[in-house]
């Protein structure tokens, strides 16, 4: 059958790589496993054909001529994509070899974006093969027939793996693949994945822990160079903010090179104002260069997406949205606008050019402020050296465990025992205990432990026969709109007023706003006009002034490997050697860095001491990225806090920290009492934790996963208002009446692991216990410590009475509403 | 500070109390807002799982409010149930369990929208049900904050809240009583409910509430 195969190559004037032949052969030998390789390098193929070579054995004379949908067989193969996006493109490649071969199967999508027609037919007959997101997948398995709509199933790819691994979407993947598993116990499952740090650990999450996967090495990176744009003017050039629009000569300049240019920035807004300055400089690029993020409407992004492939533009300005991709438009210069945070992702961004045998793959990086020479200059050397970041598994997220209790209960139903086993089959749930288990289901059966009495609550019902089902309708209908695990800030439609649908904003930006605002949206300079049934209406601005910039809050932290890096290169600076061009490009600001406080080595702590009208300031340097110091802050603000009467608020970076507050802080005495110590550390992370309401935070996303919080559809009746809440109210409303809820402990655990990266937070610990301190007093903020000093977001730690708080605090009165 | 804060409103005396209730001693009429009875059964109901006892608490406040005021008469400013779904057998059962521990108590309800939205009141509960603007001189009664030519107006509806700040770039948000020249808002009572920042002007006054006890803002002018 290989053989046939291999014809087709030939044919096509290509010939097969081993690895695809390696992976063809195992899938006839029923294994499953995992394909590693390199973007752009014939994953796809290799993924797909094993499936036709076995149609092929079973079907040996082939069907000529062209398919009929009903004569077409039914599903057996079922291909998981993380983005909708990915889902054209995949199904041209898979289309490809069908009539060549003489294969009659039907491949179709079916997503959030699939149109009712289709729709109506997949619910009759689904194709041969389905693309797929896997929350498309687990609307159907919410299917009660999900058994036969499965029954012929053969094989499961699941593309772009490394994107799913490590975010509770994979959970829910592994959960569904599970569910598939059970219904299908000799289905094979294979996942592609583009360079991982832990190979078996995505190969455990794929398949579950008790495996005999196998691992198919491809095609490995290309070479790859990191460059960077220089600043002309270091002296001019900003010590903080995100707009570096110094820089948009030289981006100008960059597209100006000829080819098609992809322009990666790490927030949205920033995305915004990239696309408007490189238009400012040069107008008559008006329908060539495209911007593109999530936040777009659908029809805009697809727009953009076609016109890229077609080559009629010059750039895209875009966001993570562009991110992956095999197939997905190769282009000839890859930017980087802004630090690049870490080094998997540089060199999967820098992946995208250079598709071309013989050319190395390469990205140019455009710092905005000053110290992201640091960033790129560190992340070059990472890279050389191949620290690339692992991605972690997920452990056991009882929130997606809920929602697919009430799934599979909306679907076939289900009996504890078998579930149970067929959830300990994954890796992320193998060591749920019995007791957590028994909650979760009680949490979808009776909400919890303490629900136990309420008679009015029905979510999922038990049965006679053992069996538990969602029976109210309205329940599992709302469930069904509900399914995901994307949470984003509760999202508002923005539109014209004069019709067209621009895409959405978060709810949170535009309650800030007042009629006449204007602000940067999919590329136009808009003007806030009002809100009315959920949609936020606007209209072309005319005037330039007032423009509002910031409207996503989103921010990427620096990853272990890429805070290593720059810790050693600063340790090089210290000593003298600027070992890069950016470095050296930065010279006169890390001089006054030098000057006005220090360069910390690697062993050292830096800590800056700084009065100002504000108040009294310490700025602390542990180069862990600013997860980590978020957790630092807060146990720092918190341990200081108990001994003296204080009130801190805190912010961070990447870098490090810094808290603020009216009186001076008695830092000589905490240092010596064990500001750093290991003892209590625990107990005392919770308890900074819960001073800094983080986990408070946290309930968020959980509350949402678990269908607590449901934010109503434009088109439903407005009465859902009712059953409203903010997470931060149910989060109180859990404490108060139900404080052993193990969604609280959940959003704790989360906060602990995921977001403070406990077990980094302790290495990091260690590590400062070790360190020097380096106490400066510096006469004003540092060029290190500026970035901070600017942040507005900002946590309070207090140990102070609120009473004494309230004391020394004032209304400020808005100007407008005085008069 | 304290637990309660004198006010003179349209030449009255009047007391806002640190239990988010306002007392007016002359008639021994206390005036609260936004109690948003039974909002956890209405979720229960929908199949959202919370616990049940926010009813319960916010009950027990009143009770507490009115023995500590000693008040004859209870005014609620609207939204005295949160949602039609929500009249359970339980949580009605506690609140009919309320009514007939405060058998000498009159109690008036101005109608909110979610009590429009809930439908009338059922079983002997003996609530005067009043329309929006009714006088009770020299107040109006209110759902919605609003200016009246007939007297001073007394609102809820907007759960008010403002943010207070400090040195250090500290800020605080916190629910108020907010009184203005023509209307004062009170802050929403129920338990289970969330809060809105509102702007007032330096003219107004602002009394916060925190830790059960009533503090009066300072105001300054932001540059």
């Amino acid at each position: 059958m290989i053989s046939k195969l291999e014809a087709w190559f030939h044919s096509r004037g290509w010939s097969a790589f081993s690895f695809q032949k390696d992976v063809w052969n195992a899938y006839l030998n029923g294994e499953s496993g995992l394909i590693h390789s390199a973007t752009g390098t014939g994953k796809t193929l290799s993924a797909w054909m094993g499936p036709l070579a076995e149609w092929l054995q079973e079907n040996p004379e082939g069907t000529f001529g062209p398919t009929l949908r009903k004569d077409s067989p039914g599903l057996r193969v079922l291909w998981i994509t993380p983005l909708r996006a990915l889902a054209a493109d995949t199904e041209k490649s898979l289309q490809l070899p069908l009539e060549d071969l003489g294969i009659p199967w039907t491949v179709e999508i079916r997503t959030g974006d699939t149109s009712q027609g289709l729709r109506k037919k997949q619910n009759e007959q689904l194709p041969t093969a389905l693309i797929t997101t896997p929350e498309s997948l687990m609307l159907m398995l919410t299917r009660s027939d999900s058994e036969e709509l499965f029954g012929d199933l053969r094989c499961i790819v699941v593309d772009e793996w490394h994107e799913l691994l490590s975010t509770k979407r994979g959970v829910q993947t592994e959960l569904a693949l599970a569910r598939l598993r059970h219904l299908r116990p000799e289905v094979r499952t294979w996942g592609v994945s583009a360079t991982l740090g832990n190979l078996g650990g995505a190969l455990d999450a794929l398949l579950g822990p008790k495996n005999n996967g196998i691992t198919v090495q491809g095609h490995l990176e290309k070479e790859i160079v990191i460059d960077c744009v220089l600043p002309k003017n270091i002296a001019r050039f900003p010590w903080s903010g995100h707009f570096g629009v110094t820089m948009v000569p030289a981006v100008v300049e960059a597209i100006e090179g000829g080819g098609s240019c992809l322009i990666f920035t790490n927030t949205r807004s920033q995305t915004e104002i990239w696309h408007q300055q490189i238009l400012d400089s040069r107008p008559e690029w008006k329908d060539e260069v495209a911007i593109h993020h999530g936040s777009l409407d659908r029809s805009v992004r697809d727009q953009v997406e076609s016109d890229l492939k077609s080559g009629k533009l010059r750039a895209v300005v875009c966001t993570s949205s562009l991110d992956l991709g095999v197939d997905f438009s190769p282009v000839d210069r890859v930017l980087q606008v802004g630090s690049p945070k870490g080094v998997a992702r540089l060199l999967q961004r820098a992946g995208r050019s250079g598709h071309r045998p013989g050319v190395p793959s390469r990205v140019t990086c455009v710092p905005t402020h000053a110290f992201e020479l640091v960033d790129i200059a560190s992340a070059r050397a990472a890279a050389l050296a191949g620290h690339v970041e692992a991605r972690k598994n997920l452990s056991k997220p009882l929130d997606v465990l809920a929602q697919h209790l009430v799934s599979i209960a909306v679907g076939a139903g289900f009996r504890s025992d078998d579930l149970l086993a067929e959830v300990r089959s994954t890796d992320a749930y193998q060591t749920l205990t019995d007791e957590e288990w028994q909650w979760v289901l009680d949490f979808v059966v009776r909400g919890g432990e303490s629900l136990r009495a309420y008679p009015e609550y029905r979510r999922v019902v038990k049965g006679d026969d053992g069996v538990y089902r969602v029976v109210d309708k309205d329940i599992a209908k709302r469930h069904r709109l509900t399914i995901g695990t994307i949470v984003s800030d509760s999202a508002m439609t923005v539109q014209m007023v004069n019709g067209s649908r621009l895409g959405t904003v978060e709810e949170s930006f535009l309650t800030r706003l007042n009629p006449g605002d204007r602000f940067l949206f999919s590329g136009k300079l808009v003007e806030f006009v009002r809100v009315r049934d959920m949609t936020a209406w606007v209209r072309k601005a005319t005037k330039r002034t007032g423009i509002v910039p910031r409207w996503a809050g989103g921010r990427v932290p620096l990853t272990t490997e890429l805070s290593h890096a720059i810790r050693q290169e600063l340790e090089h600076v210290k000593f003298g050697e600027l070992r890069s061009p950016e470095m050296k490009s930065l010279a006169p600001i890390l001089e006054l860095q030098a000057r006005w406080s220090a360069i910390p080595a690697e062993n050292e702590l830096l800590i800056e001491r700084v009065q100002t009208s504000e108040g009294h300031h310490l700025f602390v340097y542990p180069f862990e990225g600013r997860l980590v110091h978020e957790g630092l802050a807060a146990l720092f603000a918190y341990r200081l806090s108990r001994n003296q009467s204080i009130t801190f608020s805190m912010a961070c970076n990447d870098y490090g920290f810094e808290l603020l507050a009216p009186e001076e802080a008695n830092l000589d005495a905490a240092l010596v009492n064990g500001l750093l110590s290991s003892v209590d550390l625990a107990a005392d992370i919770v308890a900074s934790l819960n001073a800094a309401e983080m986990a408070k935070r946290q309930f968020r996303e959980i509350a949402r996963i678990a269908g607590l919080v449901f934010e109503g559809f434009p088109w439903m009746n407005k009465s859902t208002k009712q059953v409203q809440a903010t997470s931060g109210l149910f989060f109180d409303v859990f404490a108060r009446y139900d404080p052993q809820n193990l969604l609280l402990r959940q959003a704790e655990r989360e906060v602990l692991e995921r977001q403070l990266e406990q077990s980094r937070l302790g290495e990091a610990l260690v590590r400062l216990q070790q360190a020097n301190i380096l106490m400066t007093y510096p006469p004003k903020p540092t060029p290190m410590a500026f970035p901070i000093l600017v942040d507005r977001l900002r946590g309070t730690v207090t140990s102070e009475n609120i009473g004494d708080r309230i004391q020394k605090m004032s209304l400020k009165l808005d100007k407008e509403a005085d008069s | 500070m304290s637990q309660s804060h004198e006010v003179e409103l349209a030449g009255e005396r009047l007391i806002a109390v640190a239990g988010k209730g306002l007392y007016w001693p002359s008639q021994s009429t206390l005036f609260v807002a936004d109690v948003h009875l039974g909002k956890d059964s209405a979720m229960l109901a929908t199949g959202i799982p919370v616990p049940f006892g926010a009813t319960t608490e916010t009950l027990g406040r009143l009770t507490q409010i009115l023995h500590q005021t000693n008040a004859q008469k209870l005014v609620l400013l609207g939204d005295l149930w949160h949602a039609k779904q929500g009249r359970s057998e339980r949580a009605y059962g506690e609140f009919i369990q309320w009514r007939e521990d405060h058998p000498d108590v009159e109690v008036v309800l101005v109608e909110g929208n979610h009590d429009v939205k809930s439908g009338r009141l059922t079983g002997n509960v003996r609530i005067e049900e009043v329309a929006e603007k009714t006088l009770l001189h020299p107040f109006v009664l209110c759902h919605y904050p609003q200016e009246d030519p007939s007297g001073y107006v007394l609102a809820g509806h907007v759960h008010p809240a403002v943010v207070l700040e400090g040195s250090g770039r500290q800020a605080i948000k916190l629910p108020c009583f907010w009184f203005g020249d023509k209307y004062g808002v009170l802050p929403a009572f129920g338990e289970f409910t969330g809060c809105a920042t509102v702007s007032p002007n330096s003219r107004d006054q602002v009394l916060v509430v925190a830790d059960s006890r009533i503090f009066s803002v300072s105001c300054s002018t932001a540059a």
